[in-house]
């Protein structure tokens, strides 16, 4: 027995499949879930009762004659980016195209597409059928549209019935091929179906234009482009997957995603116009500077050899850079200092051999291109020139408040939970004392105060948008709830991790990054997620400190245009299905991660 | 004496008249201290967990550790490398003597390894990935040469073909097999072990023994909690029994087993052979 058991490494038991659970047909399906006692046959017939009510009262609501949804046709672009020029437009579709195009080649790197079994989709396909069928029935639409959407109903379930007839499991498609055929359909729908042309002329007299047949040109077209240069970017990414080594393209393509919001903003969106003296003059030289001096003092940092005197020096760097702030002088100044004393009192955790010097210096060197860059993005004017504060405003807007808090804030959560649970009394005095502070302050309060107050208490010649302001004072407000959620997943860490990592000599910097954070941000996923759809739907308090975020535009101008008045029912029910698709999509996007990452695995 | 000790047989319960195994035969005496203990006492909060506890453990020395469940024994083996603070006393490891000293800390531990009972692997990583993050990270090795020696631990505890999986997909025996080759990978002058067969269902207990014993014999300096009295007979060179944090009896496996001197030792044998 102990023979055999002690070679029990090296057996091979022939695989068998676990049994099948047999699929139950649908009518002992729904007997065996629906029907299976009294009270529950109760439940299921109210409940359902209710839900068609709910279902019927909302389609009577859309589809009233009264409603104007005129209104949202007409305003779309107005939603979408309020008053960007006309003029500038085209950057906008170069951002949309940029995202895009990082979105497809992520598609293609991480092979996010997953197989569907083609019976699988005909039985979907057919309980799609049924349910527009009985949507359309419940509707109040006239005799035409009912028989049209009857018709597509019955395509639909007939597709789905075919489908799942005449195929068997062997068959499948990829959610991918499906995601394609749905975006051409939608494309192609716009060349084909009379949506109707919708917009406002603004000639002497501005007035609306409502012409029927399909949407203008200037919709179409672009739209058209992206769904192809989204296609052409799968390939691409497909082929990047083939050629070069996965783990070097994926960093690459997260690095990117990370530098695609402040690029996207400031250089497409904003078109900042350099001062070129100014940044050949100062931003040059001191970016010099920095990057030569900085580089040595990281060379000798990182070499394993180097030892306390390191320590001592990081400090120094530290303390120096703190010290900057008490006398006048640039900001970038500062920043770099501080930037580069991180980067010190890191070196001695990423030290190595030549290999790991050299990426240790280009990692510095990266981050001092990207923070320079952005503070002199930052403080040069815009080219863009709209009426009202900022260039941007409606869902990009929303968007991009939303999208900068998250990533801001995140780096500083991470920052404030190690912070609370460290050994050092200071830091967790500190950290406990700003997230309680701050959880005690409402958003609305730490909104205003950052848009009115803190462009007052700015050293001379130092500006800030209001908005950036405001993501400020958003990012430490979210940073402290982000804070308390990883936390929670720091304390799920067992000790005997924490053990294991020290016992093999691991410093409380390696320790942390390569075992504790992996671990507890993985169990901290879903209330993370939750946060960030949080952070997306608050972004709607912008309209309080008077930003003209979606929903403000949607409940306060459209209704006040002469010929929309008082048509806010329709637009904030828009302005809902608007936010809940983004929050849906995060919601499965979250789903699809902790898969992925194994939770609830174990 | 035994030419091959690696042949040499457990043979049962007899301990003083059994042939003598490997460890038994070395003399040690002219050896370096590799670890010292000095009256160390610990306290966890008012409970004293270990008291004044004395003892030298040379190179090469194999030390099995015994003791009632709460005697402190896992308490002492987590001072040696800091995982506990001791209050009292001196504890030196291969001539660093164990301060708040961080530099000091580190390069122990770095020197130290430990099993534990409960494996304690990263479960976010692959087996070799667990060997080789120590080895990257803290001795600076480049990654394709930390990848190798990983792989020939692997080897060495016999379970190369897991290296891809991640822990929780292996058996309690194999998970203990890649910790204890983590803990090798960092090339360690001391190894302590810490029950680290208590957790393992009885077909799994022999495959790590055998790790223990071909190390022991391959000349590492060792500390091994354990309830294997097999082990303790075939492989110690010195048995230390511990009782309310101190420590009672200490001597060679052979006349620990038949002699013992103390009552409280009688008492524990008696109970659990
Ligand atoms: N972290 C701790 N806090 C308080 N008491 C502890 C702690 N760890 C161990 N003890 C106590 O110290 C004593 C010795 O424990 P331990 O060294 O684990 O014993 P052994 O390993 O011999 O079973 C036990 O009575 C235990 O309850
Ligand atoms: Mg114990």
């Amino acid at each position: 027995m102990s023979e055999l058991s002690s070679v029990t490494g090296n057996i091979t038991i022939p695989y068998t499949p676990p049994p099948e659970t047999p699929k139950l047909p649908p009518r002992e399906w729904v007997k065996e879930n629906l029907f299976s006692s009294k009270f529950n046959s109760i439940l299921t017939v109210v409940s359902s009762i209710l839900l068609l009510a709910i279902a019927r009262g909302l389609l009577s609501f859309i589809f009233n004659p009264e409603r104007q949804w005129n209104a949202t046709a007409t305003n779309l672009r107005l939603l979408m980016t309020q008053a960007y020029p006309e003029s500038q437009y085209v950057r906008i579709w170069v951002c949309a195209a940029i995202l895009l195009i990082l979105t497809s080649v992520s598609m293609a790197i991480w092979r996010t597409a997953r197989v569907v079994a083609l019976p699988d989709l005909g039985r979907r396909l057919l309980s799609r059928g049924a349910i527009l069928a009985l949507l359309t029935l419940l509707a109040p639409f006239s005799g035409r549209a009912t028989l049209i959407w009857l018709l597509t109903a019955a395509v639909v379930a007939g597709v789905g019935e075919g489908l799942r007839r005449f195929t068997n499991d062997d068959q499948a498609t990829t959610t991918l091929t499906l995601l394609l055929v749905t975006l051409s359909g939608l494309v192609g729908s716009l060349w084909v179906v009379p949506y109707g042309h919708h917009s406002f002329l603004m000639d002497r007299t501005p007035r609306v234009l409502a012409e029927p047949g399909t949407v203008a040109m200037t919709t179409k077209l672009p739209w058209t482009i992206m769904l192809l240069i989204a296609v052409a970017a799968y390939f691409l990414g497909g082929f990047l997957r083939e050629r070069l080594p996965v783990n070097a393209t994926r960093i690459t393509v997260l690095l990117l995603w990370l530098m695609a919001p402040p690029f996207l903003l400031y250089l497409v969106l904003r078109d900042p116009s350099f001062e070129m003296g100014h940044v050949f003059g100062t931003d040059i030289p001191i970016f010099g500077v920095y990057a030569v001096l900085g580089s040595a003092l990281l060379l000798w940092l990182s070499r394993p050899s180097t030892g306390e005197a390191g320590r001592i020096v990081a400090a120094l760097v530290l303390i120096v850079g703190c010290a900057t702030f008490l006398t006048p002088m640039r900001m970038i100044v500062r920043l770099d200092m501080l930037l580069l004393a991180a980067f010190a009192l890191a070196a001695h955790t990423f030290s190595g051999g030549p290999r790991a010097q050299k990426r240790y210096i280009f990692g510095w060197l990266g981050v001092l291109v990207v923070m320079s860059w952005m503070v002199t993005a930052i403080n040069t004017p815009s080219t863009v020139k709209v009426p009202g504060g900022f260039f941007i405003g409606g869902l990009s807007l929303t968007l991009m408040v939303a999208i900068f808090t998250i990533v801001i804030s995140f780096p500083l959560g991470l920052a404030l939970a190690l912070a609370r649970t460290s050994t050092m009394p200071i830091f967790r005095l500190l950290s406990t004392w700003f997230i309680e502070f701050v959880r005690g302050i409402p958003l609305i309060t730490i909104l205003i105060f950052f848009s009115i107050m803190v462009p007052l208490f700015l050293p001379k010649g130092m500006h800030l948008s209001e908005v950036t302001a405001v993501v400020i004072g958003y990012a430490l407000f979210s940073s402290a709830y982000l804070a308390e959620n990883v936390r929670g997943g720091l304390q799920s860490v067992d000790r005997g991790q924490h053990e294991a990592a020290a016992a093999v000599g691991m410093t409380t910097a390696q320790k942390t990054i390569f075992i504790v954070l992996p671990q507890a941000l993985r169990a901290a996923i879903p209330p993370l997620v939750g946060h960030c759809i949080g952070v997306f739907k608050e972004t709607s308090l912008l309209a309080i400190i008077g930003l003209f975020d979606i929903l403000y535009i949607a409940r306060y101008v459209m209704p006040n245009q002469t010929e929309f008045m008082g048509s806010t029912k329709e637009n904030v029910l828009f302005v809902s299905a608007i936010y809940w698709i983004f929050t849906y999509q995060m919601s499965k996007a979250s789903q699809r991660l902790e898969q992925r990452t194994g939770l609830g695995e174990r | 004496m035994t030419e091959n000790p690696a042949d040499t047989a457990p043979t049962g319960t007899t301990g003083a008249t059994s042939e003598p195994a490997a460890g038994q035969t070395r003399d040690l005496s002219g050896a370096r201290d590799m670890i010292v203990c000095e009256d160390v006492s610990k306290w966890y909060g008012d409970f004293r967990a270990l008291d004044k506890i004395s003892a030298t453990i040379k190179e090469q020395e194999v030390v099995v550790v015994l003791g009632p469940s709460g005697s402190g024994k896992s308490t002492w083996i987590r001072c040696i490398n800091r995982l506990e603070q001791h209050q009292e006393g001196r504890i030196v490891v291969d001539g660093v003597e164990l301060t708040n000293d961080l530099r000091n800390i580190e390069k122990v531990r770095s020197e130290v390894g430990i099993v534990f009972q409960q494996f304690n692997l990263f479960p976010h990583l692959t087996v070799r990935d667990n060997i080789t993050l120590a080895p990257i990270w803290v001795r600076k090795r480049p990654r394709a040469e930390a990848d190798a020696q990983a792989m020939a631990l692997l080897e060495r505890v016999g379970i190369p073909e897991q290296a891809d999986k991640y822990p929780g997909q292996l058996s309690g025996g194999q998970q203990q097999r890649v910790a204890i080759a983590r803990a090798l990978a960092m090339e360690p002058k001391i190894m302590l072990f810490d029950e680290v067969t208590s957790a393992l269902d009885p077909e799994m207990v022999k495959e790590v023994l055998d790790i223990m014993k071909t190390l022991a014999l391959s000349g590492m300096t060792m500390m091994v909690v354990t309830h294997e009295m097999g082990f303790a007979k075939e492989v110690a060179d010195r048995v230390i029994f511990m009782e309310e944090g101190q420590i009672v009896e200490q001597n060679t496996p052979e006349l620990f087993f038949s002699n013992p001197t103390e009552d409280r030792t009688k008492l524990f044998l008696s109970q659990i052979l």
